[in-house]
């Protein structure tokens, strides 16, 4: 089934593959192995998520702090998370772009580099639902709960699309 | 000059940086490339170091224009102010990736091509009416732009639609003062007069939708024509 892989253009040796999965009985027991990093990948909320760049932006800013030292988590799949929030409140941002104990869908992001290679199989194999294509993503996402979340302006959406007014927030928030 | 090691994940301070990435222009204070980024189109500008700086400044100086640019692209998006998305601030190389406005034409351009054709000006008229509308907007948020001209303003295509974007923020800066934005339409007078002669008719509409949009112009047209008294080889004499 198709994940989704995209070479970071600005780390050239690191990809990022994004999978998608549907009606996920085993949310709490998947969680649990994230925190112990039994599954090394950021598992993220797929309703908060209206289109791939949206992670993609969210990881290369993680992955580039992180290579600098300078993340304001700590791991590189906790800054991805928190990377997605429009502010800066680290545990808001887990809460609210990570996966509950509930939640019946999960992204898993996957990071791939010189020191570290995936195991897509494996990780496919714990989780307990259905591997479904990146093109779902429309059917999952919770728009009005999106747009709650990254608070955009009337006006705003008027110049742009709702992902636009996303990464703008996203990519700016610790200066704005 | 920057070592391999810290490079590593930064944007190249030399030339040619990252792979795909192409040279658009070079200015007095940025390079700008063009590539593509995370799959999409981006523009990166990259505020490269000035030797003749010295470099407690020069570093101080990059990343204060580099955020202040970022933080007011976001400000004017937020204000319904059309201007590039940011997709990424590289606040170690001073770089910015934004979203790349393909088949752009600069208001300079436009303009100097209508007039050069010799054709139908109406249409100018109405782009002078939409900047002024758009720069009266973004005064009202108290966004100065600091550096207006008409090659910080761009028209997606087709052109004829004048849907403006306005870029280069990097000397922006928040204020409500009537005299900064006096000086900011200043400075878009003369460069706009200079490079597009024998336009003064097309500035003054400008000027008066500016006038008839913004709530707060007419401390601002006042501060103009202060200023304007004020400028080079102007008699201050009572």
């Amino acid at each position: 089934m198709q994940h989704f892989t995209h070479q970071l253009e600005l780390f050239p040796d690191c990809s990022v593959t994004l999978v998608l999965f549907n009606d996920v009985k085993n949310a709490v027991a998947l969680r649990k192995k994230a925190m112990e990093g039994s599954i090394d990948g950021a598992l993220i909320n797929p309703a908060m998520i209206v289109d791939p760049f949206q992670i993609l932006v969210a990881t290369n800013k993680a992955v580039h702090l992180h290579r600098i030292g300078k993340m304001k988590t700590r791991t590189l799949n906790a800054e991805i998370i928190f990377n997605l929030s429009p502010n800066n409140n680290i545990s808001d941002a887990l809460k609210k772009f990570g996966i509950s104990d509930n939640d019946s869908a999960v992204i898993i992001v996957l990071i791939e580099d010189k020191e570290k290679t995936v195991n897509l199989e494996g990780i496919i194999s714990q989780v307990e639902g259905q591997q479904v294509s990146l093109a779902e993503l429309n059917k999952i996402t919770d728009i009005a709960k999106v747009k709650k979340m990254y608070k955009l302006t009337p006006q705003e959406e008027k110049i742009g699309t709702l992902l636009d007014g996303i990464i703008c927030r996203m990519s700016t928030k610790d200066i704005a | 000059m920057a070592g391999g090691g810290g490079e590593a994940g930064a944007c190249a301070v030399f030339d040619p940086p990252l792979q795909g990435l192409q040279l658009v222009q070079q200015g007095a204070e940025a390079r700008l490339y063009r590539g593509q980024f995370l799959g999409r189109a981006a523009v990166v500008k990259l505020r490269f170091p000035k030797r003749y700086r010295h470099p407690a400044l020069e570093e101080r100086l990059s990343r204060r224009r580099t955020a202040q640019e970022a933080r007011s692209l976001l400000r004017c998006r937020r204000a319904g102010i059309s201007a590039p998305v940011v997709y990424f601030v590289d606040y170690i190389s001073n770089c910015i990736y934004l979203e790349d406005i393909i088949g752009s034409t600069t208001v300079r351009d436009y303009i100097t091509s209508v007039l050069q054709s010799g054709k139908d000006t109406s249409n100018l008229f109405l782009l002078a009416e939409k900047i002024g509308e758009v720069l009266a907007r973004m005064h009202d948020e108290d966004l100065i732009h600091g550096d207006l001209t008409t090659s910080n303003m761009l028209l997606r295509p087709p052109v004829e639609e004048l849907d403006l974007v306005l870029i280069d923020f990097g000397l922006s800066f928040i204020s409500g003062l009537p005299e900064d934005k006096g000086v900011d339409l200043y400075v878009l007078e003369k460069a706009f007069l200079s490079t597009h002669p024998n336009t003064d008719t097309l500035f003054e509409a400008l000027l008066k939708k500016y006038s008839t949009t913004s709530k707060k112009s007419s401390p601002v047209i006042k501060k103009l024509d202060e200023v304007r008294l004020r400028g080079r080889k102007r008699s201050m004499v009572g």
